[in-house]
Order: C-alpha cells, then sequence, then structure tokens
C-alpha cells in the first residue's frame, strides 16, 4: 500500500517535471491561431513560420555562434585552468579557486548588470565578441569544475611510468593525461554550449536591439504575441537541448554537473 | 590533494610555479575583467549619484522607501515558502529515490535536472500555458464545474515556476545525506520494537538534515536572485529584488540605483545564509531536528 503511494507520488512529480516541456511540444501542434492545450487538429504550419520569420532565423545564427565560441574557449581555459589548479602551486591560486566557487554564488542578474556598466565605462559596444566574454563568466567555472574531477580520478603513477620510459612531457600529456580529461572536457564543452545558447539574464543586459540572441528575441516576442510560434521555437530548442544532454550524460553524467554524483555509496 | 607527488616529480627542474601560473593566466584574465571588474564597478557606482559624486544616496533611497522595503520582503518571503515547498516535495521524492536500483536513480536525477537543462525562457513560457486560460488545469477545472481562477501573475504562479527548476538543487544534496546513513540502523531499530514512524522521527530525519539544510541554503539563494521565472510568471505585479535591478537599468536608465539594489540583494542574501550556517554550526548541524 505505501509502495503503491509513493510510485503515485513519484509519477505526480514527474508529470509536474515535465509538464511544460510537454505542453510547449504538444501545443505546437495546434490550428488554432493561439496557444491552447489540448490542441486542436494537427498542423506544422507552427514551424514553417518560425523559419518565414527572419529576426528569428538571425538570432539563431548570433545564438550558435556565440555558443560555438563560448563551448570551445570554456573547454581550453577550463583545461589550462583545471590542470594549473592541480598540479601547481603558484601566486593567487587560492584566490583564483575562491573566485571560480563564488561565480556560482553571485547572482545571474547582478553580474549582468555590473558587466553592462562596466563595458560602458570601458566604451564598449556591445558585439557577438562581448557576449562571448560574459557567457565565459557563466560556462569556465563548470568546465573547470569538470576538468579537476577527472583529474582527481587519473593514476599519477601512469604519468610517471610514461615519463620514467622516456616519454616527452609532450606525449605523456597526449597519451596518458588527456585522455583522462576527455570526458569531462566533451561534457563540459556542451554544457557551456547550452548554458551560452540559452542564456537570457546576462544576454538582456549585453544585447542591442539589432543584436539579440535567440531567448532574449522569445522573451521580447512573448511580450507582444501570443500566438503558438513560440511553442514551436520552445520544442525545437527542447531538441536541441535533449541532444546535448545526451552527449553529455554519455560522457560524464548530468548529476555531476551539478556537483552531485547519483552513485555515490552505493 | 594537489600538492602530493609533486617535488618528488624531479623531471623539470626549472620554477614550476610559472607555469602553472602561465596555464592558469586565461581564467585569471577573464575572471578579473569579466568578474572582479564588472562586481567592483557596480559596487562604485552605487555609491555614486548620476553624475558620479559621492553618496549615500541611493542605499537612503532604498531604505527609507516603505515601498522598496516591501519588495525586499516579498522577495525574501517567495524564496522561503519556494524553499519550504521544494523540502515538501522533495523529501518524500528523495526517499523513494533512496529504495531503487542505481539505473532508476540516474533516470530519475536526469527527471530532475530536466528543467535545468531547458531553456528558462521556453521553460516559464510552458507554465504560462500549463496555467493560462486555455491550459490543462482550466480545462480540468471547468470539467469538474469550477470557474478557473486567475492563476498567472501572482506569487503562486511564481512558486510553481521556480519549485519546479529548484526542486533538483533540493533533492541531491538530500540524497547524499541519505546514503550516508548506516542502513543497518533502521532495521535495528524495527527489531528492538520501534514502529516505523518512529524510526523515521528519530533516525531517517535527523541524519538527513545536513543534506535538508545544504539544500535549503542552495534554494532560498538562487530563488532570491532569480529573474526570468519569476518575471515571465509573476510580470509586474509580483515584486521581487532581480525585476527592480532590470527595470532600473534598462527603463529608468537610473544605474547607480540599479547597481544598489543588485549589491543590497547579495548582502541580504550572502548575509543570512552566513548568519544560518553559523547557527548551524553552533548546534552543530544534527541536533536542530531534536
Amino acid at each position: 500500500m505505501i509502495r503503491l503511494l509513493g510510485t503515485g507520488f513519484a509519477c505526480l512529480v514527474g508529470l509536474f517535471l515535465i509538464a511544460p516541456v510537454l505542453v510547449t511540444v504538444a501545443s505546437s501542434l495546434t490550428t488554432t491561431r493561439y496557444v491552447t492545450f489540448p490542441p486542436q487538429g494537427f498542423t506544422l504550419r507552427w514551424y514553417a513560420e518560425v523559419f518565414r520569420k527572419e529576426e528569428f532565423l538571425s538570432s539563431f545564427v548570433l545564438s550558435v555562434g556565440v555558443a560555438l565560441a563560448a563551448a570551445a574557449v570554456s573547454a581550453v581555459v577550463g583545461l589550462a585552468c583545471g590542470l594549473a589548479i592541480h598540479r601547481y602551486r603558484f601566486p593567487g591560486r587560492a584566490a583564483l579557486e575562491g573566485v571560480l566557487a563564488s561565480a556560482f554564488a553571485v547572482p545571474t542578474i547582478v553580474l549582468g548588470i555590473g558587466l553592462l556598466q562596466w563595458f560602458a565605462q570601458m566604451g564598449l559596444a556591445s558585439s557577438p565578441f562581448t557576449l562571448l566574454l560574459a557567457h565565459l563568466v557563466l560556462t569556465v567555472p563548470y568546465t573547470v569544475r569538470l576538468v579537476l574531477a577527472g583529474l582527481a580520478g587519473l593514476d599519477r603513477s601512469a604519468e610517471k611510468a610514461a615519463a620514467g620510459l622516456g616519454a616527452a612531457p609532450f606525449l605523456v600529456f597526449w597519451h596518458v593525461t588527456l585522455p583522462a580529461v576527455r570526458g569531462p572536457l566533451i561534457g563540459g564543452a556542451f554544457f557551456a554550449f547550452i548554458t551560452s545558447f540559452d542564456d537570457l539574464t546576462v544576454a538582456l543586459f549585453v544585447v542591442t536591439t539589432d543584436l539579440q540572441t535567440l531567448p532574449v528575441r522569445i522573451f521580447n516576442y512573448m511580450q507582444y504575441d501570443y500566438d503558438p510560434t513560440v511553442t514551436a521555437i520552445g520544442t525545437l530548442m527542447v531538441l536541441f537541448a535533449a541532444v546535448a544532454v545526451v552527449v553529455i550524460e554519455r560522457f560524464v553524467g548530468v548529476a555531476k554537473l551539478f556537483g552531485a554524483d547519483t552513485e555515490q555509496n552505493r | 590533494m594537489a600538492a602530493i607527488g609533486r617535488v618528488s616529480d624531479g623531471t623539470l627542474s626549472r620554477p614550476r610555479w610559472r607555469t602553472g601560473l602561465l596555464l592558469a593566466l586565461p581564467a585569471v584574465v577573464i575572471f578579473g575583467l569579466l568578474f572582479a571588474a564588472p562586481l567592483f564597478t557596480l559596487v562604485a557606482n552605487s555609491f555614486r549619484t548620476q553624475t558620479g559624486a559621492f553618496t549615500l544616496s541611493n542605499y537612503e533611497r532604498f531604505l527609507g522607501d516603505p515601498f522598496y522595503r516591501g519588495v525586499l520582503w516579498n522577495t525574501l518571503k517567495v524564496a522561503a515558502m519556494t524553499t519550504i515547498g521544494c523540502l515538501l516535495v522533495g523529501y518524500p521524492f528523495a526517499l523513494y529515490m533512496r529504495g531503487r536500483s542505481p539505473r532508476v536513480r540516474n533516470w530519475l536525477a536526469l527527471l530532475l535536472l530536466s528543467p535545468l537543462l531547458i531553456s528558462m525562457v521556453i521553460r516559464a513560457y510552458g507554465w504560462l500555458v500549463v496555467l493560462g486560460p486555455n491550459g490543462p488545469v482550466a480545462a480540468v477545472l471547468k470539467w469538474v464545474g469550477i470557474t478557473p481562477p486567475q492563476l498567472l501573475y501572482n506569487d503562486t504562479a511564481v512558486l510553481i515556476g521556480m519549485i519546479h527548476v529548484m526542486l533538483a538543487y533540493m533533492v541531491l544534496p538530500l540524497m547524499g545525506s541519505l546514503d550516508r546513513i548506516d542502513p543497518t540502523l533502521v532495521p535495528a531499530a524495527r527489531g528492538l520494537g520501534a514502529p516505523g514512524w518512529t524510526c523515521f522521527w528519530r533516525i531517517t530525519l535527523p541524519l538527513s538534515a545536513p543534506g535538508m539544510l545544504a539544500g535549503a541554503m542552495i534554494v532560498f539563494s538562487l530563488t532570491a536572485s532569480s529573474f526570468v521565472t519569476p518575471a515571465i510568471l509573476g510580470g509586474p505585479k509580483v515584486k521581487l529584488m532581480p525585476y527592480f535591478v532590470y527595470t532600473q537599468a534598462t527603463t529608468t536608465l537610473d544605474w547607480p540605483y540599479a547597481a544598489a539594489i543588485g549589491f543590497i540583494l547579495v548582502v541580504v542574501t550572502t548575509g543570512l545564509l552566513l548568519g544560518y550556517a553559523r547557527l548551524l554550526r553552533r548546534n552543530n548541524g544534527d541536533v536542530v531536528f531534536q
């Protein structure tokens, strides 16, 4: 009886967790001009509508470009920084660790308005480049965290054995160290991609009317229109995120990103 | 852990700290220029007038105005309610998760984390549809014969949206705590004749307190400072601090005041959390519930 109650409760929580996505995907198929659930009829016209709206396409291109750059840069910077923290003692190491930890704690909105005022003070006009810079602050702490976790699991004696057998430092890095952090790096890069691609809070402060990322475009569009176009874009973005999640889960495990390990102590 | 094994390496004789610094340099530059400097600018600007002179007026304005004090109070209230909501939903869910196989647990964790991996605009938009006048909740209420009340643009809508995102932050630390409980304790107590409820109250609940409290801290601070979900689900009617940071910065264009509101938000939330953490340490964390 209690078992049944537990299962029922878990199913309800599950439904609660997937409800917004479920409803978004379903109502993107409605034939009505307004968003409704359950959807009425079946049409793909809202998807066609998405591709007809040029401003959405240009925003999509901008978002993908910035997100790809953010993923690549965070992977490289994260690897270098992770190695530095794990392997070396250098002046300011503790401070760097402290800053990386506090980056998780500072509210994104405060960071956004700080960047707005700082960029203005520097005379830096908003461009895809400033967007990338802003997003790196959000993504690098995660890649560093994952790289550090990967390095912690690496047996240093393998590296020493390789070095002792005469392998050059670069070869040791390439054949022993890098494979150990490959999973975390790929997972971290994909997470950096979706973090940048989905970011609204920071982007809102950094963008202009001519330069809007996709989330900003949707946010502004939502204020005036309530047609199912947004649900169609939403469905496409969910698919996008789903691909990224599958990759992350394959290489590092999603729970690790948030500092938890579900299989711990089992 | 990082310090071990380095000295005996001996493969490199040149000063190794230079290599370390070089590797860390990109991150140092990024966080120096794009994290430390903006936050410093923000704090500095909050003590300036629009023309740049030093002033405390931004803070006086906030603290002297009952409207803004109300906004701060409401922010803390919504954060506290979200925390309680996450605990009420999350605790039974964590207990359920604990009894499952590692495979199922992994799936459940993924399910919990899924809201965090979807674009927050889309997630909030989804709730607009779910709770909206043409949504499933309204449809069910109509079918039962109740005229659906306004479900959007109020504290309840924000609460639902926030619990949805924050649940993972409560359940995952809770799982960590529950897993550390010696699995023989409860059967031992049962064997000695303690009823199930007593076991829960005297063993499971107190021993899982650290996870609960860690989760509560994360949920509270993240909720108090979140902007997108409350802005979309609550609209201008639900008055929260991050919303005013945004409108002051982009609509009213009073940057020093926006900076001051942002800084007050950071100070109040971190201050509360530090006080809470100290309180816990004094009580040794786990005796709180006895």
